[in-house]
């Protein structure tokens, strides 16, 4: 298939990409993402998690089963920051990203 | 704001929980990321065959209004545009209307979120005209906007036949359905519906490319007896679908891989309960299944919480369980007992660790 085909249509990610990544050694989809922003986007990897995953399969050799799906962080769709913190008893950015801080940053 | 049970998700199974759970007087909630309810039935205008008698038959349309109306008759509270964005440190869901994030405290949580359509990748498949048979059905039964005039549809399932039917209802040419696998491998059934309607099926054949200026124009089908370019201004791609599972994952649920289910798939038992025993799961979230599949995996789940919740005692919920799974197995047979097998060495591996 031609290379410049788009794979993650929301950040314009193509095959080529994808496969410089990979061989730049990027074993899963988190590499990728990590290198290029695949799977970044507005639909936060709905549309081309697979496509990126069988691309990883074909060039690894590994079974589909084996290939890792990307991580999901919250927040799971897309938020605006002001949402976030808008209400502070209930909502300071610190609680949302409770996997961003250590137990000091909270507690000061 | 706090309730005895929160479903994720305002689909067909989140609104066949919320009515039983509500019915037994469980105070429920539903959270629901669009403004309305019913989920993808919201544009599914064809007639639903096979529903639970208790519905008889209607298109997905209805039976979405159907549910909507009596889930807010019932006392059930729809949190509309709201949508679970993550959980806190204590594991509470946080849930964002847009305005404000704030948690939502619940004994029980069912996960409803349904599927994501998978796309299809070839060279043009970003172009518009290019879409999902998903986006079609939105385009043409909700916004009442045509999508093109001259169609192939990928993929031959009983989906794209629905669609199929539905576009050449209002005028589309369809040209044809564009299938990978050989005849043999497809259901018969299914083959002679498109051929009751004249619909021609290219089996062993795939999309090469699609291309265009500003709109898909043409389309390459890679097939040694057709290999030959078509003019049209609509592609739909049915590749089937996976389960949307990320409020799952965020509550920290146990995951295994399943292909006969869609993929990567949470672990879960008789009823529905995933390995952390607050939450539970149903409908396509808990594997791609049919309509039927769909509600009656929402009543075992439902089941299983009223037993938690002590509103059921343990033989009442053992009966309806058994009942519940036959329906299930009826509901799973034929094209769809693939899924049921893969469901029932899921529920079977989960065994031990419910003991
Ligand atoms: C585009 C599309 C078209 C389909 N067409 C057909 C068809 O023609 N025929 C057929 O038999 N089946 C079809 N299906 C299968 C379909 O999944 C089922 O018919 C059925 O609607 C699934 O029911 P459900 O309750 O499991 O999920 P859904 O109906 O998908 O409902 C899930 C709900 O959860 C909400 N949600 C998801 N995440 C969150 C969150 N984080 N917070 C809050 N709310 C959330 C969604 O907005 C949605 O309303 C289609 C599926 C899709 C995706
Ligand atoms: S298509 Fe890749 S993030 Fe949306």
């Amino acid at each position: 298939m031609d290379k410049s085909t788009i794979v993650c249509k929301c950040e314009e990610i193509n095959i080529d990409e994808i496969e410089t990544a990979l061989k730049a050694g990027a074993c899963q989809f988190d590499d990728i993402k990590r290198l290029t922003r695949c799977g970044m986007g507005p639909c936060q990897s709905k549309v081309c998690t697979n496509m990126v995953r069988e691309i990883i399969a074909a060039y690894t050799g590994e079974p589909m089963e084996h290939i890792e799906y990307p991580k999901n962080r919250m927040p799971i769709k897309i938020t605006r920051l002001g949402v976030l913190v808008a209400n502070q008893e209930t909502s300071s950015v610190v609680s949302v990203f409770k996997e961003s801080v250590s137990e000091v940053d909270t507690n000061g | 704001m706090e309730f005895e049970l929160v479903i994720i998700g305002g689909g067909p199974a989140g609104l066949m929980a919320a009515l039983t759970a509500a019915e037994k007087g469980v105070k429920t909630a539903i959270v629901e990321e669009s403004f309305a309810l019913g989920g993808q039935l919201r544009q599914q205008a064809q007639v639903l065959e096979n529903l639970p008698k208790e519905f008889g038959k209607q298109s997905g349309i209805a039976l979405a209004k159907f549910f909507s109306n009596k889930v807010s008759s019932i006392g059930v509270t729809a949190l509309l545009g709201h949508t679970m964005i993550g959980t806190y440190r204590n594991g509470t869901i946080g849930v964002s209307n847009g305005k404000d994030t704030f948690p939502i405290y619940a004994k029980k949580i069912l996960v409803t979120t349904g599927a994501a359509e998978q796309a299809a990748l070839f060279p043009g498949w970003t172009l518009p005209g290019v879409m999902t048979i998903g986006a079609a059905q939105i385009l043409l039964n909700r916004e009442r906007v045509l999508p093109g005039k001259e169609a192939v549809v990928l993929g031959c399932n009983s989906i794209s036949y629905d669609i199929a039917k539905q576009l050449r209802a209002c005028g589309v040419n369809v040209q044809g359905i564009i299938e990978k696998k050989s005849i043999d491998e497809i259901d018969k059934e299914l083959i002679e519906k498109f051929e009751s309607e004249n619909i021609e099926v290219f089996f062993h054949s795939n999309i090469e490319k699609a291309a265009g200026k500003q709109h898909v124009e043409k389309v390459w089908i890679d097939n040694d007896v057709l290999k030959k370019e078509r003019e049209i201004d609509l592609v739909c791609i049915s590749n089937g679908l996976y389960p949307v599972t990320e409020p799952l994952e965020l509550l920290d649920c146990e995951f295994t891989y399943i292909e006969n289910l869609g993929g990567r798939i949470p672990k879960y038992g008789s009823s529905f309960t995933t390995s952390n025993s607050s939450v539970y799961v149903a409908g396509n979230a808990a594997g791609i299944t049919c309509i039927e599949g769909i509600l009656v995996t929402a009543s075992i789940a439902v089941t299983g919480i009223l037993e938690d919740l002590a509103i059921l005692n343990n033989i009442e919920a053992k009966k309806q369980k058994e009942i519940l799974w036959t329906e299930l197995l009826k509901a799973e047979t034929g094209r769809y007992s693939k899924v049921h097998d893969a469901r029932i060495s899921l529920v079977n591996d989960f065994l031990p660790k419910e003991i």
